[in-house]
Parts: C-alpha cells; structure tokens; sequence
C-alpha cells in the first residue's frame, strides 16, 4: 500500500469517527427528550435505563397534559407572537438602519456604523436587573411588548450589520437607474433593493426569529402572569411546580424545539448564504 | 428632445477638486462625445446632470431652463450606465416599462413603446427573459431600450460599450450612429476611448483633471489640439511631442532640440523666440529616400501592426515613433534619415497651442 492510499484512509477513518462522535454528543439529548416525552411516569421510574422506545405503545398523554391542562396552546401564541413581532420590527428597522448606513451621507455615520455591534457585546445578564427596574418604574414590566421590545434591541445590530454587509454588495448603479427611471429613494429601496435582497433578509428574519423564541432570561424576569408567559417561560413554570413530572418537561421541550428545528432545516442553506453575502462578490 | 446647457459646473470632494468651471452646450439633436482619461471628473459629472449627485457650483438647464432644485426622476433625462445596471429581479419587459410605469404613462401606450423600441433593437424575443439569461450584447441592448422608450429630453450615456469584446464593440458603434441618425435626440456620451469619440461624435469635448480642455469637431481635435495634454491623448499612437528652443536662423526658423534640429522653413508668423514645445504625429513623419532628407534617427525597432509599420526611431536624445503605411524594410540599428514638414508641426508655449502661420 502506497503511503498516499495509506493516509488517505487514516484520514477517512478519523473523518467518520469524528463525525460519529459528535453526531451522537448532539443528538443523544435530543433523542432521550423525544423518548421520554412519549412514556408514562411510572416507565421512566421504573425503568430509567432502557433508553429504546416501543413504537407500537406511544404515550401521548403528557402532549395532551401539557398542551390543554397545562395551558401550553397559550405559551405557543404568545411566543409566536413575540417572535413574529421581533422578526418584523428588527427586519424593517435593519433594513432601513442598514441601508442609511450604506448609502447616505449623514454626521456620527462612522461612529454608527462601527458601535452598532458594540451594543451586543453587552451580556444579558448585565442589563436584565436595570431593565427589571427600569420597567418595574415605568408600569411596563408584564406585558409582551417590552419583550418585544427587549428582543429588537438584543437582534436590531445584528440586523442591521449583516444587511449593511449585503447592501454593500448591491451595485449602486441599479438604484441610480430606479431614480433616474423616476422612483424616490423610498421607492427603489421598495421596488429595487428589497426585492433584491429577499436571501438576505430571509436569514436575518430566522436569525431573529430564533433568538426571540428561544429567548428565557428577560421572559422568566420580566412576566408574572401565567397568561402571558412564553414557552421557555412555561417549562419552567412546569419544571418549578412540586411535582416535578419528566414526562411532561420533555413534552414541552419538544415542543419548544422542534418548530425552530424545522425552520432551521428548511432554511438553512438560505440561512448561510445571507450571512456569507457580501463576503465575496459575484 | 431639447437642449442641454452645462454652466459652470463645479464639485469638490472634501478638499479635492473633483470639477471646476465646466461649460458644455449640447444642442438639441446633437451627438456630443465627452472624451478624457479615467478619472479626469467626467462620470461625476454625468451624475450630476441625472440629479444623482449635486454640484457645489454652477447650474445644469435642459431647454434653457435650470433643473438644479429637481429630483433624478423629475429631470427627464435617460441614463445608459457602464455597467447596464438592468434590474436583476425583473424581465426584459419589465425593465423596458419601468420607468413607463412609474410616470404612470397608461397601460396600451407603455405597451406600444415598449414594442417599437424592441423592435428597433432587434430584442423582440427576449422580452419575457432576465438579465442573467442574456448575452453582454443583449444586455447592452436593453440598457439602451430603457433609455430610448422614455423619450426624454436627453440621454446621457456613461462608456456604454467599454464592458463589450473589442469586435462587439466596433459593431456596436456603428449601430449606435446610425441609431442616432434614424431615431435623433440629444446626446452627451462620455468614453475614454479616442477611437469612440472621433467616430461617433459629432462634437467632442476633451477633458482632463475636471477641465474641459478642447471642444471642437473630432477634425479640430485632432488637426488642431488646444494644448499638449489633448495633442498626447488623441490620437494612436501618440503625437511626438519635444521640449526645445525656437530661433531664427538666416536660412529660416529652426527647433533646437535635444540632440537634434530641425528645419521650421515656412513658418512666418510664431511669435518670439525661446523656450516651446512642438508636436508631430507619427503619420507626419516619412522615412527620406537614401541620399535626402533631413534629421537622420537612428532605428530601435519596427513593429507590424498589419495595415501600418510603426517604427521605434531615436532622434537625438529623444524616442519618436514614424507611422508608415504597408511594409517597410528599415531594420532595427539602421540609420534612417527623417522628412517632417514644416506645416505638419505643430507648436505649444507654456502647453498651450501657438499658430505657426503655415
């Protein structure tokens, strides 16, 4: 065996098993999650080492359990709301913030444009106590809209960066062509440079999406009233409770997961490719 | 169609100087060719004529009437860009009638235009296609459409033909004169290139470090440049150009130069004498039968360039290059001896041209 076959099937092997290694790192939670959320208590009491799952006997009651007695049909709305607000608010104000950035000439522009991201380098957990204060003052601490709030503030420079990147790409001449064709610089953003930047704002639209609805610090701090809380806020209503039942904490992370697991998988080639844009031309 | 009257048109960028005093008149119908070296301020300032870019000076009137205060789209004027510039996520279709639609022209007349001014172009087949499906030709093609189907007061056109192939390119020229011809309307159209500007234009106006040098007939420009930067940059190969001294002599006025001399006989009325430049294009140069002649250049080289020779010559201390029709047997190392009439010389003081009255 010549040495260059030699070394490629050493570096085949260490590739699979690689592969295999951290496949199963990542996975095994998320498998244990999906087979425990589909047994009876008393299974996984009894029996917590058999990790297979009998598909012939599925337990779906802790789905119903949590879905309907837990209120979890409530938590699905509200955090759909709150994420569907996060993604419109940031998307439009990334594309407005980033395109100003882009293209127009105004005072402070540098400055701007190279702190935009220095606001994310802020961790939550700095700012979670001040804004508990801040909103506790104000009268606004348990409602939905200062999450939303909260969350376009943590997404809006991420926003606005990865679309300043992509405008930067567009040639500027297409849109010299909509204003000379007779649009104002309103129109060809809308007629023009939107159309043109759907990839783009795809991805940032997931990017914010998930972070909303993953979101748990500001939730868990900020809402009090079981009729508002988000999911992430909702499992741990039903974790903290003093029966703690697996079951249903697993049936709720499915819960929780799987939507953004979907979308990501359905998205994520789109997703890649808006946040490379701009990275090289063509 | 209408007039288009630059007046005085200045811009600067921070401290640099981008344009300053530009003054060009188009009139109505007339193909004018706006010529200079990259980055000379001549882009710039078709920007601000579109309203894309705003001056710091001076005023742009269409038809007499100024459109300083106007927004691009309320300026109608149509701009053919380098780069085409076609919208990507719209059809051939769609571009064409964008600009239509958005001065909401009504629907059966958008069609109408739309239609002949394919028909013109020849792009009839390729209305429901995108941009990316079509060839640079074509995509040139419908840059021009979307101009033409505005109708506007003016076109503006920035080195439209300078991302085509060179055989593409002489085609396409062509076209574009005839075009003109047939369809008329105002043009200012900015290239780099000398061979563009001789053969389309009708005037050419030469600039250079955001000023305009020259403008004349593409003749003038070339039989008579203004000063040596226009003499240098029309023509190819380059006019000769050498520093020097002009004297009278008892046989006549002569050019010292360096290393050489030359005989100036039927030169009359040059002014003083002194410090000048002259100038001689390689066409003007011929190479003396053996035992004639004048200054004699020693051969560096003799490159065929198919219908011409030009030869590579050292006259004195200076290089000049002799542009000879067909084949030539001089032979690089040679000595050749050089004929330069008088008449075709031509003289420059402090870079500005002087008349020699020959």
């Amino acid at each position: 065996m010549s040495r260059e076959i030699f070394e490629t099937q050493i570096i085949r092997v260490f590739r699979v098993g690689g592969l295999v290694v951290f496949f199963a790192a990542a996975a095994f939670p998320f498998y244990w999650m999906i087979v425990s959320s589909f047994k009876p208590l008393e299974e996984l009491l009894l029996h917590p080492e058999n990790l297979g799952l009998d598909l012939r006997s599925l337990d779906f009651t802790s789905y119903r359990q949590v879905l309907l007695k837990h209120g979890f049909f409530r938590y699905i709305a509200n955090s759909l709301y709150v994420s569907l607000m996060t993604v419109a608010v940031s998307v439009s104000l990334g594309t407005l913030g980033g395109y100003a950035v882009t293209r127009l000439r105004f005072p402070g522009k540098g400055i701007f444009s190279a702190g935009v991201l220095l606001v994310y380098m802020l961790p939550a957990i700095v700012l979670v106590v001040p804004l508990y204060v801040i909103f506790t003052h104000l009268g606004l601490r348990d409602s939905l809209h200062v999450l939303v709030l909260v969350y376009v503030a943590q997404t809006l420079p991420v926003s606005v960066y990865m679309l300043k990147n992509h405008f930067q790409a567009l040639p500027p001449e297409i849109e010299y062509a909509g204003m000379v064709d007779g649009c104002s610089r309103a129109g060809v953003i809308w007629r023009v440079v939107i159309p043109l930047s759907a990839p783009a704002l795809a991805s940032v639209a997931l990017y914010t999406f998930m972070i909303a609805w993953n979101e748990f610090l500001f939730a868990f701090m900020f809402l009090d009233t079981p009729d508002k809380f988000t999911l992430s806020r909702g499992i741990v209503q039903l974790a903290g409770s003093v029966h703690l039942s697996k079951q249903l904490v697993m049936a709720a992370s499915v819960v929780v997961t799987v939507p953004v697991l979907i979308l990501f998988l359905f998205f994520e080639r789109q997703l890649v490719r808006g946040l490379t844009a701009g990275a090289l031309k063509g | 169609m209408a007039s288009l009257t630059l007046q005085g048109i200045g811009k600067r960028y921070g401290k640099t100087r981008i344009l300053s005093g530009v003054d060009i008149h188009v009139e109505d119908g007339e193909f004018c060719v706006l010529l200079g070296p990259s980055g000379c301020g001549k882009s710039t300032l078709l920007h601000i004529i579109a309203g894309l870019i705003l001056q710091d000076e001076g005023s742009v009137l269409l038809d007499g009437r100024p459109v300083d205060g106007l927004t691009p789209g309320e300026r109608d004027v149509a701009m053919v860009f380098q780069n085409y510039a076609l919208y990507p996520h719209m059809t051939v279709w769609e571009n064409l009638s964008f600009g239509l639609r958005m001065r909401k022209v009504p629907g059966p007349e958008i069609k109408k235009r739309v239609r002949e001014t394919s028909r013109l172009l020849g792009i009839e087949s390729l209305l429901d296609r995108k941009p990316k499906q079509l060839s640079g030709g074509q995509q040139q093609r419908v840059a021009m459409g979307r101009a033409l189907v505005r109708r506007p007061k003016a076109f503006i056109l920035d080195e439209p033909l300078s991302n085509l192939d060179a055989r593409l390119r002489a085609d396409v020229r062509v076209e574009l004169k005839s075009l003109h011809r047939r369809v008329g309307g105002t043009v200012l159209y900015v290239t780099h290139d000398q061979v563009e500007a001789m053969t389309l234009g009708d005037r050419v106006v030469v600039m250079n470090r955001g000023e305009v040098r020259q403008t004349g007939s593409p003749d003038d420009v070339y039989s008579r440049p203004a000063d040596t930067f226009v003499a240098a940059f029309v023509g190819s190969p380059r006019m000769n150009l050498f520093q020097g001294r002009i004297v009278r002599t008892e046989g006549g006025p002569r050019f010292e130069g360096d290393g050489f001399s030359l005989d100036l006989h039927g030169w009359d009325d040059f002014g003083p004498e002194g410090e000048a430049e002259i100038g001689i294009r390689p066409e003007d140069v011929k190479i003396a039968p053996p035992g004639r002649g004048g200054p004699v250049a020693e051969v560096l080289l003799a490159s065929d360039v198919g219908p011409d020779t030009h030869v590579h010559a050292r006259l004195g201390r200076e290089d000049l290059v002799v542009r000879i029709p067909g084949r030539t047997d001089v032979k690089p190392g040679g000595k050749v001896a050089l004929e330069i009439p008088a008449e075709r010389v031509h003289l420059f003081r402090g870079g500005l041209r002087v008349p020699t009255g020959a």
